[in-house]
This record gives C-alpha cells, structure tokens and sequence, in this order.
C-alpha cells in the first residue's frame, strides 16, 4: 500500500526513569509520524513488546505523563496551535492510559463511568447518551450498565477501562497489555476498536503492548522491542530499545496475517530472549 | 466433627448456629455455676444481675442511655468534621505538617486536657464534648491518614488520565472514593469513644449518663447492679456499631470492606 509520511506524532528523545536511583530504563529514543494514505484515514498503531520487566510499564507512565523521566524527554503533536509541526511535552491527562489493573473508580457504575469520561467533551446531554448506549451495546455491557467495577468479571473491568479512555481522551491512547485475560470475543471487539481509533483521525495513535506477538504483527504497523541490551559482551540490567520493527516499510502493515507476517513473529521472539 | 476442628473450613449456617449457641449456653452456665459456688459473691448472679437491671429501669435507665449516646453522637460528629477537614487536606505538602501533628497528639495524656478545658468551659457537657472532641480527633485523623496512605498510585494515576486535575483526583479519588471508609473508621474508633465517653463521663461528673450510673453504683458495691450497667453500655455500643455496618452496606453498595 502506498503510504507517505507527514509531521512528527510522537518523539521520545533520549529518555530514562529510575525509582529511587534505580534506573529501570535509558536512553530510549524513537520518532513516530503521521501516516498518510490517499483515500483514507489512518492512525497509527505501535506495539511495544519486551519480556517482564523490562520496562514497558514504566515506558508507558513516562509517555503518559505520569511519572517525571530523569532525562530527556517525550513530545507530542500540538493541536491547539495551527502550525502543523507544533510539539509539546506531553503532560498528564494529554494522553488515554488504560493501565494493566485495569483501574476504574469504585464508587461508580458503568454508566457513571462513561459520563464522567464525557464530561469535558462539547456534546449535548442526548447526544452523550447515545453515544454511551452505542458503546454498551457493541461492547456487550448494556446489561451490566448499573454495576459497580467490585460487580464486574476481569474482562468487563478491562472493556470498561477501555471504552472509558476512547471516550475521554483525545489523539493519544496507551493500553498496557490490553489483550491479556480476554475470550476470543473480547480479543476481536478490542481488535475493531483499535481500527475504529485510527481510522476516525490521521493523528489517532494507539500505542499498546501486549506478550502475545502474533498479535502485535498482525495489528500494529510499528513495533518496538524493549529489553536489557548487551553492552561489551555484558547484559545491562535496565530497559532500553533493543530492535524497531517497521511493518510498513517491509510492506507487512494493514495485510493479512500471512508466511512473512509468521517468520517476522520469529524474529522477534528470538531479538526477546537475547534481551 | 472433624470439619469443627479445620482451619479455614467453611460450615452451613445451621452448623454455626449450634456452635455460637454452645458457646452462649456455656457461658451462661459457667457463670450459674461459678455464682452458686463462691461464696464470697465476688460475681453477682444471674438474678441479683436482674435485680440491678429492675433497679437501674426504675431510675431511669432510659433516659441516662439516652443522654450518653446522644453526647457520643455529637462528639463524633465535630471530631470527624474536623478530622475530615485536617485530613483531606493532608495531600497539599504546605499542611502536611498540620495533619501529622494532630495525629501525634493521641499520645497526650488527658489530665492535662481536661484541666487546660476547665479553665476555658464551666458547663460540664460541654466540657464532656470538648475531652472527647480532642481525643477523638486525633485517633480519627490517624486513621483517615492511613486510609488515603492506603489508596493504591493507580487510582490516583487512572483519574489523571481522565483530565481530572488535581483538585478533581483529590475530590474524585479521596473524597467521593472514600466516604464509605470514612464510616468505617468511625466504627473502628467508635470503641474507644464509648469507653472513653464513660469514663469521662464519671470523671466530669454532670447530669446523668451511664458514667454518672456506674459511679453511683460504685459507692454502694452493689455487683448486680454494676454487672447490670456493663451489659447495658457494652450492648448499646454493639448496637451503635451494628446500626454503622448497616448504614454503610445500605447506602454504599459497592463498599465491600
Ligand atoms: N513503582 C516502582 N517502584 C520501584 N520499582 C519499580 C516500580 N514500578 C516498576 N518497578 C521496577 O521497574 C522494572 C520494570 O517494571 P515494569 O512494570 O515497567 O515492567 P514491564 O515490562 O511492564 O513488566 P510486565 O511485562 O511484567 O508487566 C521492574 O524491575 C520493577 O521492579
Ligand atoms: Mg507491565
């Protein structure tokens, strides 16, 4: 597919963080920009994957806002100013997080969840409404819409946490292992959402990461390998990008899963293990 | 029978209710036996108990249950507002200090309180209110502390994402959170306000209340009546305690404590 690349969506320049003088990750740097394809609107999906702990968690608070790095530093496109190439440093509240608890407010159903996400939003109160029977309905909650998070199974907490950060947040969303503990149903309804995302904007960015990598090769058009690199025959003991698949350049993005897709899977798993 | 025995086992209800009921009619019995046997009457028995409660009803036992729960209910409504105040507002770093300090201050002894009171307040109530106000608020600042000590980073991280600032996380997260543990720590120090609310209450003495009672009954060494009372007071707190769970499962749902 032919595709173009325009202005900057989200630059990370030589970022780490540490907890307590522990550096749990370093010198991370990437640059993602906006795809272009004439005729249609794309966003852009990126994968991070990486074994335990070695810093996706902490990648995602970073590029959310949430934790202060110790150096460098993460920008995102600027959309309140006109220029095209505004950045700005993302700060809390900038960027959706559905984090790997799937944390929602205790005090509030289903449905009071997905007000309170709606609540900065320029909608009148019936258009709100339907927007949030629409997402009850094709999301299987309508039944559950009056229950509590501490009344719901894990999977319905995760589509909540999901469905709660699409109606809130604005270009940007971060799902910390979005696809863990769901039936097959929930996994292809998550699926269609991240393609309902990127393809309502170009500047739609869905940034996820998951531990089952066929699955980040079959969705993503960008994917990110975090690992302990191996620095003079040693292995360092903090994160870092340790391979970049690009899935668009190889011609592997927006295709069905096929052979390359399945030996690119490989590949990755074994650039895993030596991290 | 072994199932009795197993820790964690769980039994039907039926099984419960006959052992709690052994244990009633134990203690019942123990205390018949333990009555008829000593004769030097150290324990009253369970009718010279009775008697006391008649005694106690003629006087008015009513009204005095009456007049110290209504005193207990005032002080825990001004400490848990002040407390509620000093603690909510422990997340600014400027009032830290404040909230941390009030917390220290259950170490003070209450002689030195109640004197500094005397010389502020004549009404002895009031001065009641006042010896529990203070002592109250410290245990309950305590405990609102380690409540919000305890809410988990991802709770205050998920309402940051939703562009709540942080005024809104403290409302959203703490305060609207939490309100179901805000009765939950009222419960839990509700213990040593009832107790302390006796005690202050036969130390300063007023107008009645069952402190006022029990110190009476003191005088005269009267067993029956004295045993009568502590069953009284130990099932009126009981029963304040009871009526807190109740409000709090009611009205909260979602509060599974
Ligand atoms: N709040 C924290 N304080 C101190 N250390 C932390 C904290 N959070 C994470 N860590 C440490 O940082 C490292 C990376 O953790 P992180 O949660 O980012 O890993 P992860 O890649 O997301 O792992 P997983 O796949 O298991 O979720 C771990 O060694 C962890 O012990
Ligand atoms: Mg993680």
């Amino acid at each position: 597919m032919n595709y173009s690349l325009h202005n900057t969506v989200l630059f990370v320049e030589n970022l780490s963080v540490a907890y307590d003088d522990r550096v749990v990750i370093k010198n991370i740097n990437f640059e993602e920009k906006n795809v272009v394809i004439d005729g249609r609107t794309t966003g852009q999906t990126i994968a991070i994957v990486g074994r335990s702990g070695r810093g996706k968690s902490t990648l995602f608070k970073a590029l959310t806002g949430l934790v202060q790095p110790t150096a460098g530093s993460v920008l995102i496109a600027d959309t309140t100013r006109s220029d095209i190439n505004a950045a700005k440093a993302v700060k809390e509240g900038d960027v959706g997080f559905v984090d790997q608890k799937y944390t929602l407010f205790r005090n509030k159903t289903i449905s009071q969840t997905f007000e309170f996400a709606l609540r900065h939003k320029n909608m009148s109160k019936a258009e709100k409404n339907d927007l949030i029977k629409t997402y009850l309905d094709s999301w299987g909650l309508e039944k559950f819409k009056d229950q509590y998070p501490c009344e719901l199974s894990g999977g319905q907490r995760q589509r909540t946490a999901i469905i709660e950060q699409i109606l809130s947040s604005g270009h940007y969303m971060v799902l910390d292992e979005p696809f863990s503990g769901l039936d097959v149903g929930n996994i292809e309804s998550v699926k269609k959402s991240f393609r309902l995302i990127t393809t309502q904007h170009d500047l739609n960015t869905v940034i996820f990461s998951t531990h089952d990598i066929e699955l980040a090769v079959e969705l993503a058009d960008s994917i990110y390998v975090i690992g302990y690199p191996t620095l003079n025959g040693n292995i360092a003991d903090y994160g870092t990008i340790v391979k970049h698949i690009d899935l668009k350049k190889m011609g592997l993005a927006w295709s069905e899963f096929d052979s390359q897709h399945l030996q690119l899977v490989k590949e990755i798993k074994e650039a895993m293990l030596q991290s | 029978m072994k199932k009795f025995f197993t820790p964690f086992e769980k039994l039907s209800t039926a099984q419960l209710a006959v052992i709690n009921g052994s244990w009633v009619a134990a203690l019942f019995l123990f205390w018949y036996i333990f009555g008829m046997a000593s004769d030097t009457h150290l324990f009253p028995t369970l009718g010279q108990v009775w008697e006391g409660f008649l005694g106690l009803y003629n006087e008015g036992l009513v009204v005095h249950v009456f007049s110290s729960v209504w005193l207990c209910l005032r002080a825990i409504f001004i400490s848990i507002f002040i407390s509620l105040f000093i603690s909510y507002l422990s997340p600014i770093p400027l009032l830290q200090f404040v909230s941390k300090t009030v917390s220290k201050l259950r170490y003070l002894p209450l002689t030195g309180i109640t004197f500094y009171l005397a010389m502020m307040i004549n009404s002895g109530r009031t001065m009641q209110i006042w010896v529990l106000v203070i002592f109250m608020s410290t245990y309950l600042t305590t405990s609102l502390i380690g409540m919000i000590k305890d809410i988990p980073q991802e709770e205050f991280d998920h309402a940051r994402t939703l562009k709540c600032n942080r005024w809104e996380v403290l409302l959203q997260v703490v305060i609207l959170g939490r309100v179901d543990y805000v009765l939950e720590i009222i419960r839990q120090n509700l213990a040593i306000v009832w107790m302390m609310l006796v005690t202050v209450e036969s130390i300063l003495v007023a107008s009645g209340g069952l402190g006022f009672l029990i110190k009476n009954s003191d005088k005269f060494m009267n067993h029956g009546r004295i045993v009568a009372l502590q069953l009284v007071i130990l099932a009126c707190g009981l029963l304040i305690d009871f009526a807190l769970v109740k409000t709090r499962t009611v009205l909260f749902r979602y509060s599974k404590i």
